[in-house]
């Protein structure tokens, strides 16, 4: 027992590396917190949008990390809500806009409830055994942990709560990519004006979810030294995981640009040349091939689901992930109904900034952030479930 | 100190190239050569300051202040003699056809509008004289004037067409009439074009079933289409009380989808409310029943 706790808590301390690595993203988060006071200052003019092209970057990146929630809810749902929280104001129930932040606050109370029960007796048992809880941790964990002895009705409060939860984050979840998709599908804009945006976004989501675990696993296993519970077995599954789920979006992409490429109606057509031979062809076709097609076919060979290559391959999923949310939202706002003229150059075209650029980074550096504090603060892999499933007590040295 | 001088002197050679060619920017022969048909009046310079200052300060700045925008090619400031040493029909033309990135102000300005900001560009063009708009005009096709008006009796829209001669007006036959109705986005063509009769009318049936506004007036247009250059052109805008008077409701009125907050519909307000309401209730029933994990040691224990 006194092994599992080791294992798969040793990396609850504050070591050197940590605080090299906090120390880095601590000066990058500030660097890119200039930025943003700089936006804060002078408005958002110090970005590239205009009246034309009105969402860029920060949509995107919106729209991505809601994507990516399945793994880091938390996160998007955090910037998702700083994002967003003004409009309550004008809140008005028609709009997706209002639906979108309250499916956010919802999605993000239910997935911190979610992270939150099942390591209450991981808690319990760590502040009583884990002699290496830094000592300021401990009175953190003797709170959360809530008293838990093993006590069957707490478990059964436990595991009754979670299970609600269970299922309750499932209409939640996919309320939020539905919801957030239809801030675009509910316009009449060629490229945004498609009934099958839902599910569309859902899948994509699901891809760019299974991505970030598979890479987020990869980091925990090596760094955390976890190769003994995090096993290629877990890889090779999650790899299955991800070609299904890619198999799934790729069907709605092929409907998502077939359909409107075979009316080709007048604005259609503008807004498909743009992506598949114009403006945005390159990236158009590298996220396509590159990052859907080709993973695709890489991952349904089994050596290519242990873990290095299929964390590889993950990575190149999520970044071609994040370039596909910019294809969504950026192209079709180049091209309004009214005929763009008569106008600063400027609003014509479209190019995040510098500003832009380090604002971006600020959130992905958020992330990051929070995911090493979670992570060094608390066990990533369940002890108390883990141990059960070996059939230990965990409340009880002798045994192990 | 010679080599760098050497070097000036081309890099000056060079930038006077450039900037003498205009590269590029070609004005058709027969274009040159078009003038404004009324003589500049300081009303128009004042109209045409205030259309300048909306649709080209942003690029060429104020006049003579040399502000205009750093972009590649150079606007310029437009005071300037190389703007000032052209002809109208050089001004004009470039106006109504724009080159990359200035727009083409066509669709954007009226012939008079274009006309007018040239009178003003032309206030700061020392020495600069106006063709006699009455001498050029005999070269340049006859100039026309319309009127319009409806005929009760016939149902129909009359337009006169009468030629501006030198003995006065006189009825002018065949001109090639449009007429047309304004609408939110641009002009719908009414019928198909006709040329006037003898008298110099041309008339157009009416429908009488045509939607007008809350009082039935209508924004009607005719204007000479003569393609062959021997009219000039003439337009005629006015507004009749003719059309059906149409009332129809706001589409904000009731409640819908697309209306405003205070006019949601009652089933989506309700979704919304019961949605949060039974979402919540179970977040904060497990909050609390979390919560009594606490307790439950404590019953243990006494
Ligand atoms: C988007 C910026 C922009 C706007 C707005 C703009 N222009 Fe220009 N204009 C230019 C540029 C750039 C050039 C030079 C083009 C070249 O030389 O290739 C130019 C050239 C010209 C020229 C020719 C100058 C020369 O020396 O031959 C005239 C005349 C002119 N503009 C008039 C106007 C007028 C009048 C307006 C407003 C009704 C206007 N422009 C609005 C950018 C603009």
């Amino acid at each position: 027992m006194d092994q599992i706790i080791n294992d798969l808590s040793h990396h609850i301390r504050l070591n050197k590396g940590f605080f090299l690595w906090m120390g880095f993203l601590a000066l990058a988060f500030l660097a890119c917190l200039y930025a943003y006071i700089q936006q804060l200052r002078y408005g958002l003019g110090v970005a590239g949008i205009r009246d034309y092209i009105s969402w860029g970057l920060y949509i995107s990146n919106f729209v991505f990390f809601v994507a990516s929630s399945l793994i880091g809810m938390l996160i998007s749902a955090v910037l998702g809500l700083i994002g967003l929280a003004y409009v309550f104001l004008y809140a008005r129930f028609q709009s997706p806009i209002l639906w979108d932040v309250t499916v956010i606050t919802t999605y993000f109370v239910i997935s911190l409830l979610l992270l939150f029960l099942p390591m209450i007796p991981d808690m319990a048992v760590l502040y009583k055994r884990f002699a290496n809880l830094p000592s300021w941790l401990k009175p953190v964990y003797k709170v959360l942990s809530l008293n838990w002895t093993d006590h069957p009705e707490q478990n059964r409060i436990i595991h009754r709560s979670i299970y609600i939860l269970l299922i309750l984050i499932i209409p939640a979840a996919l309320s939020i990519h539905t919801v957030t998709s239809w801030l675009f599908a509910l316009t009449v804009r060629p490229g945004w004006d498609s009934t099958i945006f839902g599910p569309y976004f859902v899948s994509g989501a699901f891809v760019a979810g299974s991505a970030a675990v598979i890479i987020a696993m990869f980091f925990f296993r090596k760094n955390y030294k976890l190769q003994d519970y995090l096993t290629d077995l877990h890889f090779n599954n999650m790899g299955k995981v991800l070609v299904l789920v890619a198999f799934v979006y790729l069907y709605f992409n092929i409907n998502e640009y077939l359909v409107p490429g075979y009316k080709l109606k007048r604005a259609d057509a503008v807004h498909l040349k743009e992506l598949m031979s114009g403006h945005f062809a390159l990236t158009f076709w590298l996220v396509q091939v590159g990052g859907l097609l080709i993973p695709i076919v890489l991952m349904l060979f089994r050596k290519m689901r242990k873990p290095l290559p299929l964390t590889l391959i993950s990575i190149v999923v999520l970044i071609a992930a994040w370039f596909k949310r910019y294809l969504i939202v950026v192209p079709a706002m180049a091209h309004p109904f009214l005929p763009v003229q008569h106008v600063p150059d400027n609003f014509k075209v479209y190019s995040p900034t510098l500003i832009e650029i380090a604002i971006t980074l600020l959130s992905f550096i958020l992330v990051l952030i929070i995911i090493t504090l979670i992570s060094k603060f608390f066990p990533v892999i369940p002890v108390v479930e883990t141990a059960k499933e070996k059939g230990l007590d965990p409340l009880k040295s002798n045994e192990s | 100190m010679k080599k760098l001088f050497y070097i000036l002197l081309l890099m000056v050679i060079t930038l006077l190239r450039v900037e003498a060619q205009n590269p590029g920017w070609i004005v058709p022969d027969d274009q040159k050569g078009k003038i404004c048909l009324v003589k500049f009046t300081p009303d128009m310079v004042k109209q045409g300051e205030a259309l300048y200052m909306k649709n080209c300060q942003s690029c060429h700045g104020i006049p003579t202040k040399k502000n205009f925008a750093a972009i590649q090619p150079s606007p310029g400031d437009l005071s300037e003699p190389k703007a000032g040493t052209q002809k109208d029909g050089e001004l004009f033309y470039r106006i109504t056809t724009g080159k990359v990135p200035m727009p083409e102000f066509r669709n954007i300005l009226s012939e008079d509008e274009r006309w007018s900001v040239i009178s003003f560009l032309r206030s700061f063009h020392k020495g600069y004289v106006q063709p006699d708009p009455e001498k050029m005009a005999a070269s340049m096709g006859k100039r026309i004037r319309l009127t319009m008006a409806y005929d009760t009796a016939k149902k129909k829209i009359m337009v006169k067409a009468v030629e501006l001669t030198k003995n006065g007006p006189v009825s002018a036959k065949g001109a090639e009439i449009i007429v047309f109705v304004q609408r939110y986005f641009g002009n719908m063509q009414l019928a198909d074009p006709k040329p006037t009769s003898e008298s110099g009318y041309a008339g157009f049936d009416w429908p009488q079933d045509f939607p007008g506004d809350k009082t039935g007036k209508v924004i009607l247009g005719a204007r000479v289409n003569d393609p062959t250059g021997s009219m000039q052109e003439a337009i005629v805008r006015d507004t009749l009380t003719i059309g059906l008077p149409t009332n129809k409701p706001s589409l904000t009125d009731t409640r819908a989808m697309w209306s405003t907050r205070e006019k949601a519909p009652v089933w989506m307000i309700l979704t919304y409310v019961l949605a949060v309401i039974i979402v919540w209730y179970f977040i904060f029933y497990i909050i609390l029943s979390v919560l009594d994990i606490r307790k439950i040691k404590q019953i243990k224990k006494t």
